[in-house]
């Protein structure tokens, strides 16, 4: 006795949903093709000519290729803080789910701790500056790693419980060293959850705006998301432009998003299960 | 070429003491069995001799060398899983040659030992696929496999056949026993199945909450058991158990009777006791036969027929109930009354204390 | 007798006990908690101190509890923990709800159901800021689109952002907007799990549609909820982003949230105080989380 999906409830909820999520993305894309004129009446009408590759020019090159500048501090801020966790995490939520010690409880409050208390922002600077790593790359990168950890580690925590035990001492009894049975068994079991893992985390860092805020400071510096932070004063009168950076600083979300959606949604929930 | 020695060997967990001071002699090439209920520290033990539980006090001696702190891959032993721990990402090529791969074998050497294993357990045609591929018995072949490449001087099992249904568990006990004659390995299998250890082994480990209570080839197990404990444990149905009061001793028997039966004089060692003690003779059910003189008499409330032999339950004028599995089909009412008869030889003695008196 | 035969077997073993390593080693801690420790804990803990001194980034004056009290006493800076409550309060209990709603429609039989989970989800993945400045032009009281239809029957709709009475429930309505897929996601995974059995023996009960709702899906989605409200309850206690584009705390400070505050006193030079904001939302989060 299936029930035969309802036509009725989708005949509602589809235009619903598209006048709600949908239509807000049509505006980013209908103003990013238009002109300078027409952007600034803000209205949901067709461009009134095709003026999509200007705008993205005019983006591009402004400010010294700034745009450019920043796709590619971004890419090496997600890639660097992505990569790196996921052996260091894989390896603390081995030896979390495998040893029990009287320490535990205190590393799973930490890594709790991580997950819900915001970072003391001006203490953290003051740091970065007294290790040199302030305004350049190599601190944001290490800090979203920091950040980052918690999830990761609770993430590949609950996915080790699940391995059995067994298959370790199998590995002990084959002649296999601790590292051995870490790298040789453990890790490659891992791959789904690392590949959730990196693909969350780096839409994460791709979009996070408050960290580089902080401790990026400098044009030099720039990521995509304070581009369009430093370009909405700047292009206050030219909306066109402003909805042409919106709209090329989420193509690659977009793409993470076409290709991995699954693992998204999986993290979204193995992590919220967890945490 | 190696037995083993177990010296008062103990595990605890913290407070918890599992394992009580076990002592225990392996000959190269035995095939031993430890069996007990769940929880009893049958694999706890085992997992100590394969140096995955730290041991607590006494001593290890794997061939001459004590192995208290070796590691386990020093200890010249393989081990094969309850769910067989196949590593799930290698085919059985590498999940085989893993160990002699970690070891740093040749690729020729390893390739050959590999084939050679397979050769063995006639699964060559398995070698490039995963272990979910494979079905429940083809994994317990890969399991084995992995062990026999390393050529090991002690096999150890845990469980291996529990996950298998009834058909393959038959088949691969017997193939168990063959690759034991075949290798002329030590072989050391737990197990909580009466049958398997019957079946299989040389010598029997019969273990309870953690000190062994007897050990001996399973004929001497059935038919002498040490205590109640084994005696209840070993042979299905279980023995039944009859409690008596001592009449008369005689120079190496005693002559029991209580409620239910009247006096008999069974063959025991007399010397610890007195008339008027109370002790426990056990009698196995299959050592009851009906018979009219018999001078066991009870109410039949439950039959079984199998056709080839019939179990009767009875209800004893003390209200104990009993078991008698009588040969051949008997057609019975419940609640007739059955007079039962048996050899007062086949009987076994315990004292109030659950220790067998057997003649000396 | 354990006593004797412990002390033998030791003597047996002379020094050659040593301990065997554990398969599980410590050191694969080290690593993470290097990065860890220095890069969050330290801070973290360097703020209790920081938060109670006048501070230039090169010395500090100890000034004991002024940071806080100033925070409590001018109106401008009292503002930002109400706010904060306030929004989080909001944002959580929206997104519970619509969460639930949602999860409950698309777990159903329902036509299109793979386009509308997407749809649904899909906003998460945008930047913040992005989003945030799109709305802020769809609320533009006289031009955004927001208004634009109800201008059309000749009702002036509301000054979302530029009404101080309203600008904060306008950003956590964008908030919701972002936020409610995964609170779906959450719930989706959460009625999945809920075995088949309960709703076939509340059938048999002769339980209406209402009725499993109410006595099945509701208490055995309990843990669903308790995860969508910690997250959402902490993530808009946290909130920066997206208030500081769509409003930068204003009109005036009326959308000012804790989290908007230290970055305004940060950028003023005022570190101590900055420091002691973040301190207060630290507290705020740690009482919360042990209620």
């Amino acid at each position: 006795m299936k029930s035969r999906p309802s036509i009725f409830l989708g005949i509602i909820a589809i235009p619903v949903s598209a006048l709600v999520f949908l239509v807000p993305f049509a505006f980013i894309i209908l103003t990013a093709f238009k002109n300078k004129q027409q952007a600034t009446l803000l209205d949901f009408s067709w461009p009134d000519g095709f003026h999509l590759w200007n705008n993205i020019v005019e983006v591009v090159t402004t400010r010294n290729w700034m745009l450019l500048t920043a796709f590619i501090n971004s890419t090496i801020l997600t890639v660097a803080s992505v990569t790196l966790p996921v052996i260091f995490a894989a390896m603390v939520g081995f030896v979390l789910a495998r040893r029990k010690t009287r320490w535990n409880g205190l590393i799973e409050f930490l890594i709790l701790a991580g997950l819900m208390i915001p970072p003391a922002v001006v203490p953290t600077i003051w740091l970065l500056q007294g290790i040199g790593l302030f305004g350049k790359l190599h601190g944001p990168v290490l800090i979203e790693v920091a950040y980052g950890l918690p999830f990761s580690i609770i993430l590949y925590r609950a996915f080790i419980a699940t391995i059995p035990r067994e298959l370790d001492e199998a590995a002990i009894i084959d002649g296999a060293r601790p590292f051995d049975v870490f790298f040789r068994i453990i890790l490659p079991l891992l791959w789904p959850v690392t590949v959730t893992n990196i693909v969350v985390q780096s839409v994460g860092v791709f979009n996070d705006f408050t960290n580089p805020l902080y401790y990026l400071p400098g044009n030099a510096n720039a990521t995509v998301q304070l581009t369009l932070y430093n370009f909405q004063s700047q292009f206050n009168t030219s909306y066109n432009l402003l909805f042409t950076n919106i709209l090329l600083i989420t193509i690659p979300p977009l793409l993470v998003f076409l290709f991995f959606n699954r693992h998204i949604v999986a993290g979204m929930t193995a992590g919220a299960v967890k945490g | 070429m190696a037995g083993l020695e177990l010296k008062s060997l103990r595990k605890s967990y913290g407070e918890v003491e599992v394992i009580k001071g076990v002592d225990l002699n392996v000959e190269h090439g035995e095939f031993v069995v430890f069996v007990g209920p769940s929880g009893c520290g049958k694999s706890t033990l085992l997992r100590m001799i394969a140096g995955l539980e730290e041991i607590t006090g006494g001593d290890l001696f794997i061939g001459d060398k004590l192995c208290n702190d070796v590691e386990p891959r020093d200890r010249g032993i393989a081990m094969v899983f309850q769910s067989y721990a196949l590593y799930p990402h290698m085919s059985v090529y590498d999940n085989v040659g893993f160990g002699l791969k970690l070891a740093g074998a040749p690729t020729d050497v390893r390739d050959r030992k590999v084939r050679e294993a397979a050769r063995i357990l006639q699964m060559e045609h398995l070698l490039d696929r995963k272990p979910s591929q494979l079905s429940g018995g083809q994994r317990q072949r890969v399991a084995i496999g992995r062990a026999i490449v390393r050529q090991p001087e002690v096999f150890l099992f845990d469980e291996p056949l529990s996950n298998l249904d009834a058909a393959l568990r038959v088949d691969m006990r017997m193939e168990l026993s063959k690759l034991h004659h075949d290798t002329g390995a030590t072989m050391i299998y737990v197990t909580h199945d009466r049958v398997e250890a019957m079946t299989t082994a040389d010598k029997i480990v019969v273990l309870n909450a953690g000190v062994v209570q007897q050990v001996g080839s399973p004929i001497e197990l059935y038919q002498r058991p040490a205590n109640l404990f084994v005696a209840g444990f070993i042979g299905s149905p279980k023995m039944n158990f009859v409690e008596l009061t001592v009449e008369k001793l005689g120079p190496d028997s005693v002559t029991v009777s209580g409620k239910d039966i009247g006096p008999t004089t069974v063959p025991a060692d007399p010397t610890s006791l007195k008339p008027g003690d109370t002790v426990t003779p056990g009698i196995r059910p299959h050592d009851l036969t009906d018979q009219s003189s018999g001078n066991l008499v009870g109410e039949v409330s439950l039959v079984e027929r199998l056709g080839n032999e019939t179990n009767v339950s009875l209800r004893l004028p003390s209200g104990a109930a009993r078991l008698a599995v009588l040969d051949g089909d008997h057609e019975l009412r419940i609640g007739q009354s059955l007079p039962l008869a048996f050899a007062p030889d086949r009987a076994v003695i315990f004292n109030k204390s659950g220790i067998a008196l057997h003649r000396k | 007798m354990t006593v004797l035969s412990e002390a033998g077997s030791a003597l047996s073993h002379g020094g050659s006990r040593a301990i065997r390593r554990s398969p599980y080693p410590g050191w694969f801690f080290l690593p993470a908690a290097l990065i860890y420790g220095v890069l969050f804990l330290a801070p973290t803990f360097a703020s209790l101190y920081f938060s109670l001194t006048r501070w230039t980034l090169f010395n500090s004056t100890f000034i004991g509890l002024d940071n806080f009290a100033q925070f409590f006493r001018e109106p401008f800076l009292v503002q930002g923990p109400v706010n904060t409550v306030l929004y989080a309060a909001v944002t959580s209990g929206l997104k519970v709800v619509l969460g639930m709603l949602l999860a409950l429609l698309l777990t159903s039989a329902i036509m299109g159901r793979g386009y509308l989970r997407s749809v649904v989800f899909f906003p998460v993945l945008v930047s913040t800021v992005g989003v945030g400045i799109t709305f802020t032009v769809l609320m533009h009281p006289t031009r955004g689109m927001i208004n634009d239809t109800p201008a059309l029957f000749g009702i002036k709709g509301p000054g979302w952002l530029v009404d101080p009475r309203l600008a904060l429930f306008s950003v956590a309505l964008v908030d919701v907007w972002k936020g409610v897929g995964p609170a779906t996601v959450i719930y989706i995974a959460g009625i999945v799990a809920i075995p088949k059995d309960y709703y076939e023996a509340a059938r048999i009960d002769g339980a209406t549609k209402w009725q499993n709702f109410l006595y099945v899906t509701l208490p055995l989605s309990r843990p669903a909820t308790a995860t969508v409200i910690i997250l959402s309850f902490i993530g808009g206690l946290r909130t920066f982003d997206l208030i500081w584009a769509m409003t930068r705390g204003g009109p005036g400070f009326a959308s000012d949230t804790i989290a908007s505050v230290i970055y305004k006193q940060y950028r003023a030079g005022f570190y101590g105080l900055s420091t002691a904001g973040n301190v207060v939302l630290f507290v705020l989060i740690g009482i919360w989380s042990c209620r």
